[in-house]
């Protein structure tokens, strides 16, 4: 456990109870003064606290909370002079570090930062009022500021009050050779790779291409056949057709009747028919 | 300032330093007033160095060359908008790399990404001290990859080793002023520079190797075959010029013309031949 780590909790019993906060995560400088008490690892469960415990409800102590209250509004006076002093000295004032900060490090160019954003985008008049809290337009979380556009949130996080609210120290960590090095080679290592998916995507598109002509072309030859199939076919159709004309072979049941009449000996309708 | 582990995120403080307080480049060169005011201000108020320069450091760098520099040039089209090229380089004269840095981007770097070297050598040009700067560009004459660059007049193609030799003989280069240096020839006179070696070798053993090359009992003179280019003086660099026609040291025949032309592979190579030699 590191000597930057609170704890909040107390001794019942005998054991130590301890809730192992890292400080970059939970800032309360009220509890900065509360006892550090070293844990045997016997004790511990993988949550921190001792196996069967059900007494962390007596956490909740007025007196702490007391303290705590009386503590954070030391501080907060703290602030309001300091703030003060600085209007007095014409600066800007930036929340003071406390060595918790982290570096503030460059975007990330894989994660890009527009396609977070968007475009410029214009936001109704009067959609908010100012720029505390959210609103239409680019929020910022951590400061509770919204912005009409991308370019006013760009310039917001690159902001010094911006970086405190996010816990950061507007230090950049000074880059040596070696990781100059190490940089260009990860970038050309990434290049290469792209590179080698580009051809093996390439050779896949041309493999199904390939096979998607071949069908396209195994149906144009399908349809050509059929099409001569068919007109082969009624070629043959009509060749056939006038053949059986030629021998007058005529289609069944068409001329029964007349047949019928000049086998009785008539001629047709009309002529000897009313005796 | 003293050397600190640490970069400013951002320019403010850098910008703020100009005047006695901050550091001098090896030139002797504020590096905060290098590019002109009106320039600066352009690329600071550009969005592309708000959101790619922030919180930038060297190997950062890197990535934002590889991923956002594909041509070269100082501020262009009606609104002089600056490239991202220069606002790098403006990035760098704020986090002043070293010099075993700048060697990893010129060579290491330079090899595989074309515009980080570029970038590199526009960056020595602007804050190394001329004798570092002529000993660090030239080996790049022999850079024949293309560079595409972008200025008022629109895109162009270009050379890297054209671009090297702008950078030693021009006095503007990208929208900056070039401070002036001292000529080469000065500089081999103070013996501050060596004569400049080609990177072929030794002139002497390239001429013997010549000699038993031609061979034959035929002793050449140095410009027997070659018709072409002026027939003034014979420096060392002008026989080597005549054998090696296609070969990189051609460049050293002080032939005229403007580099800017740039009409075709031959006449671009010759055309860079205008410098102290
Ligand atoms: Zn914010």
């Amino acid at each position: 456990m590191s000597p930057s780590s609170i704890v909040i909790g107390r001794i019942a019993l005998g054991q130590a109870h301890i809730i192992d906060v890292p400080q970059s995560i939970v800032q309360t400088p009220t509890t900065q003064s509360a006892s550090v008490v070293k844990m045997s690892a016997k004790d511990s469960s993988a949550y921190g606290q001792a196996a069967g415990d059900t007494d962390f409800r007596k956490k909740y102590d007025l007196d702490e909370y007391a303290a705590k209250a009386k503590d954070r509004e030391a501080a907060e006076k703290e602030e309001r002079k300091a703030r003060w002093e600085a209007k007095m000295a014409g600066k800007k004032y930036y929340k003071p570090m406390d060595g918790s900060e982290t570096l503030t490090t460059a975007r990330n160019a894989t994660q890009d930062f527009r396609k977070l954003v968007g475009t410029t985008t214009l936001v109704p008049a009067g959609a908010g009022v100012g720029k505390r809290g959210r609103s239409a337009g680019f929020y910022c979380e951590a400061c509770d500021l919204t912005f009409k556009d991308n370019l006013q949130y760009l310039e917001h996080t690159n902001s010094m009050q911006h970086m405190r609210n996010i816990g950061q120290s507007g230090e950049v960590h000074k880059a040596t050779a070696e990781e100059v090095h190490a940089r260009i080679e990860l970038l050309w290592e990434r290049l290469q790779e792209q590179k080698r998916d580009q051809v093996i995507s390439l050779q896949e598109r041309l493999a199904v291409r390939k096979e998607e002509d071949e069908k396209e072309r195994e149906e144009k030859r399908r349809k050509r056949k059929e099409a001569e199939e068919k007109r082969k076919l009624a070629k043959e159709e009509a060749v056939k057709v006038k053949t059986e004309y030629g021998e007058d072979v005529r289609i069944e049941g068409e001329h029964d009747e007349d047949d019928m009449m000049a086998a009785m000996g008539f001629a047709g309708f009309g002529t000897t028919s009313k005796k | 300032m003293s050397k600190s582990e640490y970069h400013r995120a951002d320019e403010r403080r850098f910008l703020d330093e100009r005047g006695s307080s901050g550091p001098l480049a090896p030139n002797g060169l504020n590096p905060a007033t290098i590019m002109e005011k009106a320039v600066r201000e352009r690329i600071v108020d550009s969005y592309f160095y708000k959101e790619q320069c922030f919180a930038v450091n060297e190997a950062d760098i890197v990535d934002r060359v590889v991923e956002h520099v594909d041509f070269i040039g100082g501020v262009y089209g009606t609104v002089q908008k600056p490239t991202p090229f220069l606002c790098l380089a403006f990035k760098l004269l704020q986090l002043a790399p070293s010099d075993a840095i700048i060697d990893e981007y010129l060579s290491f770097g330079g090899e595989k990404f074309k515009y980080l070297r570029a970038l590199a050598l526009f960056y020595i040009r602007l804050t190394r001290q001329d004798k570092d700067v002529y000993t660090l560009l030239e080996p790049f004459l022999e850079d024949r990859r293309k560079l595409r660059r972008k200025g008022r007049a629109g895109t162009s193609l270009m050379y890297m080793d054209v671009f090297v030799d702008d950078l030693l003989t021009k006095d503007r280069v990208c929208s900056t002023s070039l401070w002036k240096m001292r000529k080469r020839d000065i500089l081999e006179d103070l013996e501050l520079l060596e004569p400049r070696v080609s990177p072929l070798g030794d002139i002497e053993d390239l001429l013997d190797e010549m000699d038993e090359v031609d061979g034959n009992g035929e002793v050449r003179n140095g410009d027997g075959n070659h018709t072409d280019g002026d027939d003034d003086g014979s420096s060392e660099g002008e026989v080597r010029s005549r054998r090696w026609r296609k070969s990189s040291a051609d460049r050293l025949s002080p032939q005229g013309g403007d580099s800017m032309d740039i009409d075709g592979p031959d006449d671009r190579r010759r055309s860079s031949g205008e410098r102290s030699p």
